[in-house]
């Protein structure tokens, strides 16, 4: 990337620990061969915050955090089509507040799983091809954004099973989206990031009515009249490659590529034009060996810090919001090789999960300070 | 900051000479002080936003966090999970140090909830429904971008900057100049003046071309001075609302946006800022008899004129009684003089009357002209009394002239009546002074066309001799007067004009700027019709009294006739101007992206290379050529475009509908134009209602009034244009992926449906193919010479159509009104549901091996094992 222009630079966080934190494994479970691709707390329902659920093949796990490093596993759900090949996972709920898991993958096919019952609530087929990230509306949590190799980002109401929307079209992405993130107060909001190199912001503010539709559509699902965004308002290109993730910050947008950093920028819509708009990269979070993509960065629930794996098995826990950048604590263990496909950070940070390409998951728990 | 280095320039800048050998190290250290102090001022920006930031996030997070407990109140906990885990897996209570041992939990699954099997659908790509084609936007161009793709079966994601011919060249963008520059700009000339070494200086520093540099401060003085002015409270700018501005900015927009082709704005086959193509034959004024029209509304004109309607119809009376003395006394021969005798005792009561009283008489020789409603139009109620004054005395004429040639008619005296009937046409003459030449020579024929009857009711030799002389002298004088009459005219119509300014400003409100220039174009358009002037361009903003009265007033003196030829000539030169671009933009644009995308130019070496890609083509070997319409006046000649291009002119072309490079249509009577013996048929072309003779189309269900009908049977040629399609269905195909099904069946040679797309150009198609043929499945069409079509993100079904060598369907590129458009048609019988497959036509080394097959469809995909390698490890 070219050199920013004076008074542009971001500020770059030293990678040299400031040991504000320190975490120790406390436990490491095997789950079959088959990498984990992602693995999630819950973040929807403050009873269940210390349960996660992970997926990888055909299969989808949710476990319990308990104290002194356990980990209870509460259920387990095997997709009967072995080919099936879960990406990503994510916590939702119906408007009685029965907690769901939705999961996708390679089949295309998002599974809404109801955990209070212990059996699928719904499956939504449409997607043209594989779904590389689910995220959940925290604000209205039956609402959920699929990210999808087939150039589309679709908003879906579990509950009632409708495809409110489709983000795609004219101006949508180019290539396979990669991520996708609700932002964190503005419920109209979102981002999502792919193959195409960009960053794209939409809006659905004019198509909310449909969305309030969604709740009480009583028809058959089919039927709804699912509608088509075809312009985002802003379109960031702050990466030369695949961007495969991308987090709300606030009103900024933490986004990553396989640059070996994680980028802090603030989209600075034109108002008169939209679609048009600079990004002005504010902060920079090195992340080293971290080249490959499809490599997802996790934050708490306050957003204080986030924890991204790397290519070598290392996690690195940064403070998103000091300026400049603190790196709270590097995360290695010699038995941690294999690439971390994702992280989970615990509501209040102090644990960190990390799933791998061997199929395996870790615990850090932060040790108290004295 | 700028307001400081201001206040010191000219100090400074005073003594610059003297200090111009220490100057430059002077102003890099300055520079750099500058830098620093910029990035200290960044660094606490950076702080500043992001604390701003997190006491937002603070805000949110602690709402979200109260959503989440809130469920947690409100519902009890039976939804929870079953408190029962299948394991427990236990931890390293104390942790453990980055060398020790991890022992390793096999999770074992005891008990695992089946997910019932779901069919997954075969694989797409989102895409959008057009009805139309789309030309492709210019940021959707593949061309010059960078694109990467992984290796399905290696493990590293590669960059694949397309093929070795091209040579990546980055493209010389504009810099877009940030603060921190435009201060580092500002410092160094304001402090050091614009030398050159300066420039040079401040070109390194920022890494900026000096041109661009000089340009910036240039445009950051004109800012300073702005902002001086602006300070000193001179802020009296405005933006005034729409109907300030002038029809010109106005038309500007529309002549951009709105498609004449389409017929609608934002045309997206089109473009926007398509040069404007004006017909050589304008079309002639809307020409509806006064007589025959309606008020318009409430405020039309001709509501004021209802007093007139009696008179009107005491004008028919006139003519009626015109008519009586004609047939039913014995002096038929006179009955010309009536009306111009009136004319000739009308003169003492004034001009204004003598102009509406010649009205009237056309109107009693039945020849109304539009020069004279014109005039009529501006009837007011002011004239009205004196028309009625004027009228009366026309009666009682008209009986005392019966007489007078009845007396005329006892008279044997040959010079007399010769004489009479001259003295007659001399004061109407003169009483014609006031009015347009035209309706002169009305009044000259209607005394003709008399006078001719003259000749034939009079049986007397004499009489006959003499009204032959009569005619010709007649004649001759009309020749005479008319030039007159013509050069007085002027002068005549526009002192009613003055009589009526001065008497109806009251009346009038005051007329902007751009309504007189709506005003103008509507005589242009409708010519001097207030009713449709003020309905159609200026509804709302004026009635159409006051359009008639503005008309009578000033808007006449409005040289719209100049005004039009100006326009014209100006468009017409933009036309050729614009002849030598061929590319429109597309897109509005708003939607253009620009500044910090990377773009990389490639150079176009490979124009005739092989391309390796599949194409659909229609069976012909040569291809269609693209039509733009040709600008030409008149006859187009050898520098029409069209001509070049070797395409035919078609009706959106300037040139005359007899250029004899038009395409002439068909007149087909009983044919339906089904066959190849309709000549627009055998040329690959759909019948145009507007341009073949008997292709008609019917609207509605006939109650809106039909155009006659000529022909003997709807014309079967008109399908692509009429939408008359069949419903496509989309579902799995029985051989791969998608398939297009019939739901109704249909007979050989039916048309089935548009294969719509993207129009795309050779050059981004030969780039897009290669992209497809990695992904193994395309959607271009071969359209023409210009354009290929791209179904894959923008299309309708018809795209999921599957190849067979064996195929029930063909396509068919026909040219549809001006646009070359893809016609899928039935080669043979098809029954409902049945899977619709025509031949792709694959070029024989274009073809991949999976097509050389037969019965192989366009997309195998599905059978590619797809693994997720593409993520793994680069080494």
């Amino acid at each position: 990337m070219a050199k920013p222009a004076i008074g542009c630079e971001p500020l770059v966080g030293s990678l040299v620990p400031s040991k504000k934190r320190d975490y120790k494994v406390t436990n490491k479970l095997q789950e079959g061969k088959r990498p984990l691709y992602a693995v999630a707390f819950n973040f929807i329902d403050s009873r269940y915050f210390n349960v996660f659920a992970t997926v990888g093949g055909n299969r989808a796990t949710v476990y319990q955090c308990l104290e002194g490093g356990v980990i209870a596993a509460l259920q387990s759900y095997v997709d009967e089509d072995k080919d099936e090949s879960f990406y990503t996972v994510s916590w939702a709920c119906n408007a009685g507040g029965i907690p769901f898991l939705v999961a996708g993958g390679i089949n295309g096919i998002i599974r809404v799983i109801d955990v209070s019952n212990e059996k699928l609530h719904k499956s939504f087929v449409g997607h043209g091809d594989s779904i590389n990230e689910i995220r959940t509306q925290p604000l209205k949590p039956s609402l959920v954004v699929s990210a999808s190799k087939d150039e589309s980002v679709r908003l879906w109401n579990v509950d009632t099973g409708i495809c409110i929307l489709i983000f795609a079209g004219a101006g949508g992405h180019r290539n396979e989206v990669l991520s996708v993130d609700f932002h964190p107060s503005d419920i109209y909001r979102i981002a999502s990031c792919g193959m195409d190199n960009t960053v794209k912001i939409w809006s659905m503010k004019e198509f909310w009515t449909y969305v309030e539709k969604s709740f009480t559509w009583t028809d058959l699902p089919s039927k709804f009249p699912t509608k088509y965004v075809q312009f985002p308002v802003f379109i960031a290109s702050v990466h030369s490659n695949y961007v495969d993730c991308n987090r709300w910050l606030g009103d900024f947008v933490l986004s990553k590529s396989v640059d070996n950093e994680i980028v802090l920028w603030e989209p600075k819509m034109k108002e008169q034009s939209p679609g048009e708009g600079t990004a002005d990269i504010l902060q920079k979070y090195p992340v080293p060996e971290c080249d490959i993509w499809f490599i997802k960065f996790s934050c708490d629930f306050h957003y204080n810090a986030a924890a991204i794996g790397n290519r070598e098995g290392k996690i690195y826990v940064w403070e998103l919001q000091s300026s400049p950048p603190v790196l709270i604590a590097r995360l290695s263990h010699a038995q941690s090789k294999s690439p971390i496909r994702q992280t989970a950070m615990s509501f209040d940070g102090s644990t960190i999960l990390s799933c791998c390409e061997d199929g395996a998951i870790w615990r850090w728990d932060a040790v108290p300070t004295s | 900051m700028v307001s400081k280095a201001s206040d010191s320039s000219s100090k400074l800048r005073k003594s610059h000479a003297e200090q111009s050998g220490d100057g430059v190290g002077n102003l890099l250290y300055k520079l750099n002080q500058l830098k620093k102090q910029i990035q200290a001022e960044r660094i606490v920006s950076i702080k500043e936003k992001l604390e701003k930031n997190k006491r937002k996030i603070e805000s949110d997070v602690s709402h979200l966090f109260s959503t989440t407990s809130r469920r947690n109140v409100t519902y009890t906990q039976e939804n929870g999970f079953s408190n029962m885990p299948l394991c427990k897996y236990s931890g390293f209570s104390q942790g453990l140090g980055d060398k020790e041992y991890a022992n390793c939990h096999e999770v074992v699954f005891s008990i695992s909830t089946k997910l019932p099997y779901m069919e997954k659908i075969p694989p797409y790509t989102t895409w959008i429904f057009l009805d139309k084609n789309q030309r492709m936007a210019e940021d959707q161009s593949v061309v010059g971008r960078r694109r990467i793709y992984y290796d399905q079966h290696g493990s590293e994601a590669l960059i694949c900057s397309d093929s070795e011919e091209d040579i990546v060249e980055p493209e010389e963008e504009k810099h877009e100049f940030t603060d921190a520059e435009d201060r580092i700009i500002w410092m160094a000339f304001q402090e050091h003046g614009l030398g050159e070494e300066v420039i040079n200086i401040v070109s390194q520093f920022t890494g900026v071309a000096t041109s661009e540099i000089q340009e910036r401060y240039n445009i950051l003085k004109e800012k300073d001075n702005d902002k001086d002015l602006k300070d000193s409270g001179d802020s009296g700018y405005e933006v005034g609302i729409s109907l300030d501005k002038t029809l010109s900015a106005a038309l500007d927009s529309f002549d951009n946006l709105f498609c004449r082709r389409c017929l609608l704005f934002d045309c997206r086959l089109h473009g926007c800022s398509q040069t404007l193509i004006n017909p050589c034959e304008k079309q002639s004024y809307w020409s509806e008899y006064e007589d025959e029209r309606k008020p318009c509304s409430d405020h039309c004109y001709l509501q004021l004129r209802t007093v007139q309607d009696v008179l009107e119809g005491s004008t028919i009376n006139v003519s009626e009684r015109k008519k009586d003395t004609n047939e039913g006394s014995a002096v038929p021969s006179d009955a010309e003089e009536p009306g111009a005798d009136n004319d000739t005792d009308l003169i003492p009561d004034g001009r204004s009357n003598s102009e509406k009283v010649l009205s009237i008489t056309s109107e009693a020789g039945h020849s109304s002209v539009v020069a004279i409603r014109a005039l009529n139009t501006d009837t007011s109620t002011i004239q009205t009394v004196g028309k009625r004054k004027a009228l009366q005395p026309t009666e009682e004429e008209l009986n005392e002239l019966i007489q007078v040639s009845d007396d005329l008619q006892n008279s044997s005296s040959k010079k007399q009546k010769k004489l009479l009937p001259l003295d007659v046409i001399t004061a109407s003459s003169d009483a014609v002074s006031s009015m347009d030449a035209k309706s002169s020579c009305h009044i000259g024929a209607s005394s003709d066309r008399d006078l001719q009857m003259i000749t034939e009711d009079s049986k007397s030799e004499s009489i006959e001799h003499v009204s032959e002389k009569f005619t010709s002298s007649s004649s001759v004088l009309h020749d005479k007067v008319e030039p007159n009459i013509r050069g007085e005219a002027k002068d005549v119509t526009y002192e009613p004009e003055l009589q009526q300014t001065s008497s109806k400003v009251e009346g009038s409100s005051e007329w902007k700027p751009i309504e007189k220039e709506l005003y103008s174009k509507g005589v242009e358009i409708f010519g001097r019709n207030s009713c449709l002037i003020a309905r159609n361009l200026l509804s709302g903003l004026k009635t159409c009294i006051e359009v008639s009265s503005y008309m009578r007033e000033g808007g006449s003196s409005i040289p719209h006739k100049t005004v039009a030829a100006s326009s014209f000539l100006e468009e017409h030169r933009k036309a050729d101007t614009d002849y030598t671009e061929q590319e429109m933009p597309t897109r509005p644009r708003l939607l253009r992206r620009r500044g910090r995308t990377r773009k990389l130019k490639y150079s176009w070496k490979s124009a005739g290379h092989p391309s390796i890609w599949k194409r659909i083509a229609d069976g012909k070997n040569q291809s269609c050529k693209q039509y733009t319409p040709c600008g030409c006046q008149s006859m187009c000649g050898k520098q029409c475009p069209c001509l070049h291009n070797g395409t035919c002119c078609e009706k959106y072309c300037g040139c005359s509908k007899s250029c004899k490079n038009r395409f002439r249509g068909c007149h087909c009577a009983k044919s339906q134009c089904r066959s190849r013996q309709c000549p627009c048929f055998a040329a690959g072309r759909e019948c145009d209602p507007d341009v073949c003779r008997n292709c008609w189309v019917s609207c509605g269900d006939g109650s809106l009034g039909e155009p006659p009908k000529r022909g003997d049977g709807q014309c079967g040629n008109m399908r692509l244009l009429l939408r008359q399609q069949q419903r496509i269905l989309l579902a799995k195909s029985d051989v791969a992926g998608w398939g297009a099904f019939l739901k109704n069946s249909v007979n050989k040679n039916d048309y089935l449906g548009e294969y719509t797309g993207e129009l795309i150009s050779h050059r981004e198609a030969d780039k897009r193919g290669k992209i497809y043929d990695r992904a193994n499945s395309s959607f271009l069409f071969d359209l023409n010479d210009q354009f290929v079509l791209d179904a894959y993100r923008k299309g309708d079904k018809l795209k999921f159509a599957n190849h067979s060598s064996n195929p029930n369907c063909y396509a068919k590129v026909m040219l549809v009104a001006g646009d070359n458009r893809v016609g899928i048609f039935a080669k043979e019988h098809i029954e409902a549901s049945e899977e619709l497959f025509y031949d792709y036509r694959y070029g024989p080394d274009q073809a991949p091996a999976w097509a050389r097959k037969p019965e192989s469809s366009k997309r195998d995909d599905a059978s590619v094992p797809q693994g997720r390698a593409k993520k793994h490890q680069s080494h």
